[in-house]
C-alpha cells in the first residue's frame, strides 16, 4: 500500500534533515534563514570593536526600540488597513502607567512603587484595555474615520498627560527608575531585541492562523469578507487591542530605560508619523520589512545629525521625501523590493539547475 | 376647517423626519447657545468677540480642508502647513517694510503693508498649491486605482514632515512674528477693548468665505466644483475638465489657509510647527459638521471656537486641546458622519 516508490522520494530523508526541521520550525513563527542570520549579527554587533562605544549602542536600542514599534504598527496598518493616529499616545499611556506604578519620588501624589518589571506588563495591559474600549467604539467605521478618531484620543491622552501636573508632572517630565541598577547600555539591548523577537513571533503565529486569514481579507475588500461570514469588527479590534498592548508594553521599556519621561517626547502626532513612514518604506504587511528598515534609519539619522549640525533637519526631510516617493511610485516598499530580488535570483538558479539535467537526458 | 386638516399631515411630514436625523445637531446647538450665554454672562462681551473673530478664521481654514475632501476625496493632513506658509510669507514681506517704516514714516505705506503681506501669502498659498497639486497628487491619482483616500491621507502625513522640517531647513526654527500689524490705539466701545488687527482678520474671514460662497454657487467655475464633488463621472461626463478643477480647488484652499495665516500673524508668530494646532482646529471643524461639507464648515468653525473659549474662561488656557477633542470624540460616537451628515460616499457607516 504505502510502498509507492514516487511518494517515498518525495518525504525529506536523511540529508540535512536536521536543518531543514530547524529552517521549518523557524518559518512557522516568520524567521527566514537570512532573517536569522541578521538577527545573530545584530545580537554580537554590541561586542565587536567598533559597535561597542557607547553612542553606537544607544543608536542600536534606538534601533531595536523603533523597529519594534513598527511591527506593532504594521500589524494594524498593513493587515487590517487601519492607521492608528493614536499610536504614540498608547506607547505613553503604558509608559506612564508603568512609571507611575514604580514611583517612589516624593514629589508626586501616588507612591506605590511596585518594580517595573511588573509595571511595564501592567502598562501593556492599560494600553491594551483602551485601545479593545476604542477599537469596540470606532471600529465598526470606515477606516479614515478610525483613523482620526484614534487621532483625537491620542491628542485628548497627551493633553491629560500635559495638564494633570500633580499626577503626571506634565511637561516638566518624570524621572522613573530604571530597569537595573547599571549604566551598561548592552543589557538593554539583549532586552529590547527580546521584546521585539517577542512581538515578532507572537504577531507573525497570529497573522499565520485562521485569524491572520480573516485579517487579509478585511484589509484587502471589507465587503467581500463580511460576504464570506466574517464579522470584521471582532476581527479588527482584537488586532488593534493586541497593537496597542505591544504599544504598551514598549513605552514600558521607553520610560524605564531613558529615565526621563514627557508627554511631548513620547506622545506626540509627530513620533506616530515617524513610525507610520519607517512601517511604509520599509513595506507594510510584512511585518519584518519596517524592523529591517528601522536600524540603517537610526544609523544614517544619528550619522547626519552629527556631521551636518549647521544644516538641522536635513536628514528629516530627505526621510519625508523618501516616504513621499515610496507612496507614490513604490508601494510595496523595500520588502516588495526584495522578494522581487529573490524571485529573479530564484529563476536564475533553477534554470542553472535544469540546464545540466537536460544535457544529462 | 378643511385646510387645517389637510395641511396638519404636510407639516408633522417636513418636521418629522428632520427632527428625528438631527437630534445631535440640535444638542450640539443648544449646547452651543447655553455655553455662549454662559460666556457673555460670566467672561463679558470681550470673549464672545474673541470667539467671533478666531471662529471666522477657522471657518476660513476648515472650508478651504471641507473643499478639498469634498473635491478631491483627499483627507488633508498638510492644511497646518498652508497656515504656517502664508504666516512666514506675510512675515518675509511686512517685516522689512516695517523695517523701513521705521526710518521713514508714511501714513500710507503703514496702513497698506500689512496687506501687501497678506496678499503676498494668497498668492504664494495659490502658486504653491498648484505645484503640489500637479507635482504630488495628480501623479497619485494616476497610479492609484484602490484605497485612495487612505493612500492620500498618508501621502498628506508626509507632506506635512517635509514641509515643516523643510522650513526649519531653509529658515530656521525661531519665531518670527510681528506685535501688531497696524499701529494703532484698540478701538473701545461698550467696554470692550477691540484691536484693529483682529477686526481686520474677523473682516478679512467673513469677505473671503463670502466671495467664495458667491463663487461656488453663482459662477460656472464654482458650479462645475460642485459638481465634481457631487458625482466625478458625471462631471466628466457633461465635460467638465477634471484636472483642471482638482487643482483649482487645491490652488484654491491652500491660498486660503495661507491668508488665514497671515492675517493672524500678530496672534501665532511663523514657525514651522505653528500650523499644528489650526491643524487640529480644522479637523475638529471638518468632523463635527461632517467631512466635505462647506457650508456646515463655516457655523462648525463658530462652534469649536466657542468651545474654546468656553474652555479657557472656565477651566484653564491649558485644557485648550483636551475638553474640545473630548467633546469632539463625544459627537462622533453618536453622529460619526458629523452633526449635519457629509455627503460624500464611501466614508462612512461601513
Amino acid at each position: 500500500m504505502n510502498s509507492n516508490p514516487e511518494l517515498e522520494q518525495e518525504r525529506p530523508v536523511a540529508r540535512g534533515g536536521l536543518w531543514q526541521t530547524v529552517v521549518a520550525a523557524l518559518g512557522r513563527v516568520g524567521i527566514t534563514p537570512l532573517g536569522l542570520a541578521l538577527l545573530i549579527i545584530i545580537a554580537i554587533l554590541p561586542n565587536v570593536s567598533p559597535f561597542n562605544q557607547e553612542h553606537i549602542l544607544r543608536w542600536l536600542i534606538a534601533g531595536a526600540f523603533l523597529g519594534a514599534q513598527a511591527v506593532a504598527f504594521d500589524f494594524t496598518s498593513g493587515f487590517i488597513n487601519v492607521v492608528n493616529f493614536g499610536f504614540a499616545a498608547m506607547l505613553g499611556l503604558g509608559a506612564y502607567t508603568s512609571a507611575l506604578l514604580a514611583n517612589t519620588a516624593p514629589y508626586l501624589v501616588l507612591k506605590p512603587g511596585i518594580t517595573p518589571w511588573i509595571g511595564i506588563w501592567v502598562g501593556a495591559l492599560v494600553a491594551g484595555l483602551v485601545g479593545l474600549l476604542l477599537g469596540m467604539l470606532t471600529l465598526r467605521l470606515r477606516g479614515i474615520y478610525a483613523a482620526v478618531m484614534a487621532w483625537f484620543v491620542g491628542i485628548a491622552l497627551m493633553g491629560l498627560a500635559t495638564n494633570l501636573t500633580t499626577v503626571t508632572r506634565g511637561s516638566m517630565g518624570l524621572h522613573p527608575i530604571t530597569l537595573l541598577a547599571t549604566n551598561d547600555n548592552r543589557p538593554y539591548f539583549y532586552i529590547i531585541l527580546g521584546m521585539l523577537v517577542l512581538i515578532y513571533v507572537t504577531l507573525n503565529l497570529v497573522t499565520k492562523s485562521t485569524i491572520g486569514l480573516a485579517f487579509k481579507a478585511i484589509g484587502q475588500n471589507i465587503d467581500a469578507a463580511r460576504a464570506s461570514g466574517i464579522n470584521p469588527t471582532k476581527y479588527r479590534v482584537f488586532n488593534f487591542a493586541l497593537s496597542c498592548t505591544f504599544a504598551g508594553l514598549l513605552g514600558g521599556f521607553y520610560a524605564h530605560y531613558y529615565g526621563s519621561l514627557t508627554p511631548q517626547t513620547l506622545m506626540h502626532t509627530s513620533k506616530t508619523v515617524e513610525v507610520l513612514a519607517i512601517v511604509y518604506i520599509g513595506g507594510r504587511g510584512t511585518l519584518w520589512g519596517g524592523v529591517a528598515f528601522a536600524f540603517p534609519f537610526i544609523f544614517f539619522i544619528e550619522y547626519l545629525r552629527s556631521n551636518l549640525t549647521n544644516l538641522p533637519g536635513l536628514q528629516l526631510v530627505i526621510y519625508g521625501v523618501l516616504m513621499m516617493l515610496v507612496m507614490i511610485y513604490y508601494p510595496a516598499g523595500l520588502s516588495g523590493l526584495y522578494y522581487w530580488a529573490e524571485a529573479k535570483v530564484r529563476t536564475m538558479l533553477s534554470r542553472r539547475h535544469t540546464l545540466p539535467a537536460n544535457e544529462r537526458v | 376647517m378643511s385646510t387645517s386638516t389637510i395641511q396638519l399631515p404636510r407639516v408633522r411630514q417636513a418636521i418629522k423626519p428632520s427632527s428625528r436625523r438631527n437630534t445631535p445637531a440640535v444638542v450640539v446647538g443648544v449646547l452651543s447657545l447655553v455655553i455662549a450665554v454662559l460666556i457673555g454672562v460670566i467672561g463679558g462681551p470681550a470673549q464672545l468677540i474673541t470667539t467671533l473673530v478666531t471662529g471666522g478664521i477657522w471657518a476660513l481654514m476648515s472650508v478651504g480642508l471641507a473643499l478639498i475632501f469634498g473635491v478631491m476625496n483627499i483627507p488633508h493632513f498638510a492644511h497646518g502647513e498652508s497656515f504656517m506658509l502664508g504666516a512666514f510669507t506675510a512675515w518675509l514681506v511686512f517685516a522689512p517694510l516695517n523695517r523701513y517704516l521705521q526710518g521713514h514714516p508714511s501714513a500710507f505705506l503703514s496702513v497698506v503693508a500689512p496687506f501687501a503681506g497678506m496678499i503676498a501669502a494668497v498668492i504664494a498659498g495659490a502658486v504653491i498649491g498648484v505645484v503640489i497639486e500637479r507635482l504630488i497628487f495628480a501623479t497619485l491619482r494616476h497610479r492609484t486605482k484602490e484605497g485612495w483616500i487612505m493612500n492620500a491621507f498618508l501621502l498628506t502625513v508626509g507632506l506635512s514632515y517635509v514641509l515643516t522640517n523643510g522650513a526649519t531647513l531653509t529658515i530656521g526654527p525661531d519665531y518670527r512674528g510681528v506685535p501688531q500689524y497696524w499701529d494703532v490705539p484698540p478701538l473701545q466701545f461698550l467696554g470692550i477693548r477691540l484691536t484693529v488687527d483682529r477686526l481686520v482678520a474677523f473682516a478679512i474671514a467673513l469677505v473671503v468665505i463670502g466671495a467664495l460662497w458667491i463663487f461656488l454657487q453663482r459662477t460656472n467655475t464654482g458650479r462645475a466644483i460642485r459638481a465634481v464633488s457631487q458625482d466625478e463621472t458625471g462631471a466628466q461626463m457633461v465635460g467638465i475638465n477634471l484636472d483642471g478643477i482638482q487643482t483649482l480647488t487645491f490652488s484654491l484652499a491652500t491660498a486660503t489657509a495661507a491668508l488665514a495665516g497671515a492675517s493672524l500673524l500678530f496672534m501665532y508668530p511663523a514657525y514651522p510647527m505653528v500650523g499644528l494646532n489650526p491643524l487640529y482646529y480644522s479637523w475638529y471643524v471638518v468632523m463635527l459638521v461632517g467631512l466635505g461639507n462647506v457650508p456646515g464648515a463655516i457655523l462648525g468653525g463658530f462652534i469649536v471656537a466657542l468651545f474654546q473659549t468656553a474652555t479657557q474662561q472656565f477651566f484653564g488656557i491649558a485644557w485648550i486641546n483636551v475638553i474640545p477633542t473630548a467633546i469632539m470624540v463625544i459627537v462622533l460616537l453618536v453622529a460619526p458622519s458629523g452633526i449635519f451628515g457629509s455627503e460624500v460616499k464611501g466614508v462612512q457607516e461601513q
